[in-house]
């Protein structure tokens, strides 16, 4: 669970826009939230906030799971998000038999040009929740109270 | 003291390669194809002396491989790559270990002349579990890849096909009505494609496979052509298509085992005459095998 750090917030922003920032940036630099990773921070008049609600670590995992079962590797054969497809022993043609099965396994559709681009699980797992970030949100009830409480912690700093 | 006497044996060692009988570079129109069969090198003695050719980064790039397997072949594959192309130097006592490599602006892996400029020779490999592959051309880039024949697909043929391959191939696929069979022409087609952006050496984003189609020429039993479908327009009835013999193509067996497509540009000099290529089976510095020569129209 998210909490604020005990660092102190201290600005003279005028506006509602450099407040938003530097909060962000405040939060960013607090402990960690892996569940929840701001998009992002588009300068607008009106606050949005983007949520990402893949975490990485899953991802990671699914991805790394998915190349297993592609290579034939064996269950125990220890991966990591830098592990590189090649030094696996994949070729183009598993390359994109691998990006065949993240697309049915995430259900996003993936670019011809960067499915070949893929060389990591790391690069596979960034792409993933790039596309997946880009579709309509289908966040969980916890992802929303989430962003409900950080929403309410901004508007009670202005 | 043990530690000199240690790196003067290894000194005397490395003075120790044998020399590799050195080759004629092929004629203009001519591939010359070669490939090893990790299996038939097992000797631990020649796998070290292997490993002494290689540069710290490629040295590097095979400990980076996971499993023996991966690394005798990583290694199999830079001895053939740099064995092979200073055979064709003229110089008789060129040293292998002293080829440079690089990659072009795109990825592709090219010698370092290091200012020695207007080199003909171009080279290409490709590799699979079981056999590693090294084409060599003068004066036109090539590409080349290797599929083992059984190699089989975890997804639907026709599904992969209708993602990745053009309309006019998946038609072509689409009309097999037998599975392996159809699976089969699926891999040649892969190999063609492969071995075409390969040879184009721009990188994937140059050419995405849909964009293109490679089929039989009609009355050859191994001839190939290239068509590039235009931009994609709104209407797909509009999209034409350019059917031209820039790129030459060939489609051989080697070692019963694995399908090897090999692509060249057609020299000007040479528009439509007939590609031939060469097949060696080697091992380096130990023996070599002419396998086949093969006129492809």
């Amino acid at each position: 669970m998210a909490s604020l750090s005990t660092t102190s917030l201290s600005f003279k922003a005028p506006s509602i826009q450099s407040t938003t920032t530097r909060i962000y940036q405040v939060l960013r630099k607090a402990s960690s939230f892996q569940s929840i990773s701001f998009g992002r921070f588009q300068s607008s008049k009106r606050l949005r906030l983007q949520i990402s609600c893949a975490a990485k670590p899953e991802t990671v995992q699914k991805v790394s799971d998915i190349v297993k079962e592609q290579l034939a590797l064996s269950a125990d054969t220890a991966l990591t998000a830098e592990s590189k497809f090649s030094a696996l022993g994949a070729d183009s043609l598993d390359t994109v038999e691998i990006v065949m099965a993240l697309e049915e396994k995430f259900d996003i559709s993936v670019e011809e040009t960067d499915a070949q681009n893929i060389t990591t699980i790391q690069e596979a797992a960034d792409l993933i929740e790039d596309l997946v970030q880009k579709k309509p949100a289908a966040c969980s009830i916890v992802e929303l109270e989430k962003v409900m409480f950080y929403q309410r912690c901004i508007s009670s700093l202005v | 003291m043990r530690i000199s006497v240690m790196s003067q044996m290894q000194r005397s060692f490395s003075i120790d390669l044998p020399s590799l009988i050195p080759l004629q570079l092929p004629s203009r129109r001519y591939t010359h194809l070669w490939y090893v069969i990790p299996d038939e090198v097992k000797s631990t003695s020649l796998l070290k002396r292997y490993s002494q050719l290689l540069s710290q980064t490629e040295k590097d790039g095979v400990d980076q491989m996971r499993g023996d397997e991966l690394k005798k072949n990583a290694l199999l594959a830079r001895t053939l790559v740099r064995t092979t192309v200073a055979r064709y130097q003229t110089n008789k006592a060129f040293d292998p270990r002293s080829l440079m490599f690089k990659k072009n602006v795109y990825g592709k892996p090219e010698v370092d002349w290091q200012n020695c400029n207007n080199q003909p020779l171009h080279f290409n490999i490709s590799h699979t579990d079981s056999l590693i592959a090294c084409g060599v051309t003068v004066h036109a880039p090539v590409g080349i890849d290797v599929e083992d024949k059984e190699r089989k697909i975890k997804h639907d043929v026709l599904a992969f096909a209708k993602r990745f391959y053009s309309a006019d191939e998946v038609n072509f696929l689409a009309t097999i009505r037998d599975p392996e069979a159809q699976r089969k022409e699926f891999i040649k087609l892969w190999t063609l494609k492969e071995a075409y952006v390969k040879a184009l050496g721009k990188g994937f984003s140059a050419a995405p496979f849909n964009t293109f189609t490679i089929q039989s020429i009609p009355g050859t039993e191994e001839g190939y052509s290239l068509c590039k479908t235009s931009e994609v327009t709104a209407d797909p009835l509009e999209e034409t298509k350019k059917c031209n013999g820039e790129w030459k193509f060939a489609l051989l067996e080697l070692a019963d085992s694995h399908y090897a497509a090999v692509c060249i540009e057609d020299d000007q000099a040479n528009e439509g005459a007939p590609m031939r290529v060469i097949v060696r089976k080697t091992i380096p510095f130990v023996e070599d095998q002419l396998i086949s020569e093969r006129i492809f129209l």
